[in-house]
């Protein structure tokens, strides 16, 4: 029941090639370049009039999503939010189909029915979120209540922001899921802004992971800025919760580098706070630990950037080249036949 | 076969368990339900019988509820949710509206749950215990909204809409539980949604209407027939979402004089979309203009007095009637 602190403790093990090799950290690494380079791209779409509605990135809190996003198996639910585009390219979602989706073609994974950060992949079992902060919370809950009934050993991962936390739909989900022992990691990534509003305006306690007492179970502060050493916390958490089925509370401390969409220019942000973040930026780290740890050389750090780059050009360029959804189609779907 | 009198809430409760015993998929839960029954008894006994894992209490939570069944429905569970009065639903509206309303359309992928309802007035519940919302409830697009007047329908019906593919409003009128009875018997067939019921034929006047009004309505015509006043057809509609609109312009086609009645308020109500239906299909068939007859725009009130007032009952139907059949 208690607030635990995690520090980057680099591995002791063994620095041969073999071993380091592996290691999650280029994985995390390529997630996290995927992320940063697609949505580096969806805002020059967005700022070129090709992106209708709005862009919402996740400049500086990519390493959360990888590093959750690795640390499940076949089994697990995800309901990634606002933020977590890599989430979804660490649970399988194709570039591609995130420039289908945000250019609202029919070929994305919405047809087109939703845009920007509302998409998701049922059959891989990450659920679209939906506006509503905290909405998502109980239903991953009753996905992974459902799942277990069924034999499977489904951990959830709920995603949410500092923001989100002051929701009635936080709260209820966090103490349903308690009530039942299930088995869900309520990641809860602070990045000190709700839109223009600073986490001092958002809550009272210390530190978020506090709030877990209140619900009889654990919450964790953890840096969410080291792909790796957060890695391997979740990895050690979802073993456990497989062997005994909770609920905990696994704040990560991270910083929110950009506009809360592209739209805004975020001059309300100290530039100070901004400064102490910069060096701490989570894909220098993750860069840096590959290195570090001897999974890749610099020169392989390079070309997986170029990698990378190329992929998502290739991805922009094929998204761009195709249809729009057939307004004829406006009403079907509403329900499900049968 | 050998008849039982059913009341409405045991019709339900017969609905729940033939679903529990012949779905291991289908589970139960909301406040109070499991052990203790429910507050209108609704689920008397299925714990019991069930076991704790297919029907289970929960705190008093109405987002989480209808969330965790959002996420149940779409892991190939049939979660059937009790609201201990529907009034409480609308703290967590949004997740029927936003998340399971919109998740066949978005993902293609097909939300099965039934949310049960006890709703309406007239047992002095007050303004908090007494709402009859199923004009919110039908405004959800993705959304069906399914409202019994007799036990037959409401045991018949619910297994319908707990079988169906997406996310159904049952709603249970909680003056009806007990107060209507029928000698069912042991054994029925589930009745399709969207279909509604002549229960009473008549070619002067055809009252339009669900739930408790129902039998107020037939009351009503009752009176008026043995006045010598006209026969009057009451059609329930038993689904409002998706209407049977066949059966209500079929109606209006056979008596050419139309009074809506419901309990929910007035202004946005059902009887709204009735009325529109009917000036836009049938207009050439109406002898005089469509009558509603629907609570005010007032909250719900508490004293007996003031709810009869309130409520509409036989008798405001009854003399509705007249004034449409003299027009
Ligand atoms: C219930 C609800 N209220 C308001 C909004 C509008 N809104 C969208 S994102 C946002 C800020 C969210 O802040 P936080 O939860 O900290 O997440 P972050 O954007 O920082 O990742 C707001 C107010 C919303 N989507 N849902
Ligand atoms: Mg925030």
């Amino acid at each position: 029941m208690s607030r635990k602190q995690t520090k980057a403790t680099p591995p002791a093990a063994a620095r041969s090639r073999s071993a380091q090799a592996a290691l999650p950290g280029s994985t995390l690494l390529r997630c996290m370049l995927l992320t940063q380079l697609t949505e580096e791209r969806l805002v020059r779409l967005y700022h070129q009039g090709r992106i209708s509605g709005g862009v919402y990135i996740s400049r500086g809190q990519e390493a959360i999503g990888a590093a959750t996003a690795a640390a499940g198996g076949p089994d697990d639910l995800y309901a990634p939010l606002i933020r977590d585009m890599s989430v979804h390219i660490g649970r399988g979602e194709p570039v591609l189909d995130i420039f289908r989706h945000c250019l609202g073609r029919v070929t994305g994974p919405m047809k087109g029915r939703d845009g920007n950060v509302h998409y998701g992949c049922l059959a891989r079992g990450v659920y679209p979120m939906i506006s509503h902060l905290g909405a998502m919370l109980p239903v991953v809950t009753g996905a992974v209540m459902a799942r277990r009934r069924q034999g499977r050993p489904a951990v959830g991962f709920a995603y949410l922001g500092d923001g989100a936390t002051s929701t009635g739909d936080f709260h209820e989900a966090v103490n349903f899921a308690a009530v039942f022992d299930v088995p869900v990691i309520f990641v809860i990534e602070n990045n000190q802004f709700a839109y223009s509003t600073p986490i001092t305006r958002q809550f009272r306690c210390r530190n978020l992971a506090d709030r877990a007492v209140g619900y009889g179970i654990e919450g964790l502060a953890a840096d969410g800025n080291e792909a790796v050493d957060l890695y391997r916390l979740v990895r050690g958490l979802v073993d456990q919760l497989r062997a005994r089925p909770r609920p905990v509370l696994l704040v990560c401390d991270t910083m929110r580098m950009r506009g809360h969409g592209a739209h805004d220019d975020f001059s309300y942000v100290p530039r100070d706070l901004l400064e102490r973040f910069t060096a701490r930026d989570p894909l220098d780290l993750a860069r840096a630990r590959v290195i570090a740890d001897g999974a890749l050389t610099a020169a392989e750090v390079a070309r997986l950037e170029q990698v990378c780059q190329a992929e998502v050009d290739a991805a922009c360029q094929q998204a761009l080249a195709e249809p729009p959804p057939d307004p004829a189609t406006l009403t079907e779907g509403v329900y499900a036949a049968g | 076969m050998p008849l039982a009198e059913t009341t409405l809430v045991e019709a339900i409760n017969q609905g729940l368990r033939r679903l529990l015993r012949e779905r291991p998929e289908v589970v139960l839960f909301g406040e109070d339900i499991g052990a203790f029954g429910g507050a209108f008894k609704a689920t008397l006994g299925l714990q019991q019988e069930f076991g704790e894992a297919r029907v289970f209490d929960t705190p008093i939570c109405e987002s989480a509820i209808f969330g965790a069944a959002i996420g149940m429905a779409t892991q190939g569970l049939r979660p059937i949710v009790e609201l201990q009065f529907v009034d409480f639903g609308m703290t967590a509206v949004h997740q029927l509206l936003n998340n399971a309303g919109t998740m066949h359309y978005r993902t293609g992928v097909a939300v099965p749950m039934t949310v049960r309802a006890p709703c309406g007035g007239g047992i002095c519940g007050g303004p908090f215990h007494s709402e009859e919302l199923e004009a919110f409830f039908c405004h959800m697009p993705g959304v069906k909204v399914v409202y019994p007047a007799f036990p037959a329908d409401a045991r018949a019906l619910l297994v319908s809409a707990a079988l169906d593919p997406n996310p159904v409003i049952f709603l249970e009128n909680k003056y009806l539980y007990r107060h209507v009875k029928e000698w069912l018997p042991a054994d029925w067939e589930p009745i399709p949604l969207g279909v509604a019921q002549v229960c009473r034929p008549g070619s002067d006047a055809v009252v339009l209407t669900y739930g408790a009004m129902v039998h107020e309505a037939l009351r009503a015509a009752e009176q008026v027939e043995q006045e010598g006043a006209g026969t009057v057809m009451v059609l329930d509609l038993r689904t409002l979402k998706p209407l049977d609109a066949d059966a209500v312009l079929a109606a209006v086609a056979a008596t050419n004089r139309v009074l809506i009645v419901h309990e929910g308020w007035r202004t946005g109500g059902f009887g709204a979309e009735l009325a529109a239906l009917v000036a836009e299909r049938a207009f050439h068939l109406l002898d005089a203009p469509v009558v509603r007859l629907t609570a005010p725009d007032v909250p719900v009130p508490f004293a007996p007095e003031l709810e009869r007032a309130y409520r509409p009952g036989a008798d405001t139907i009854h003399a509705a009637l007249l004034e449409l059949l003299d027009y």
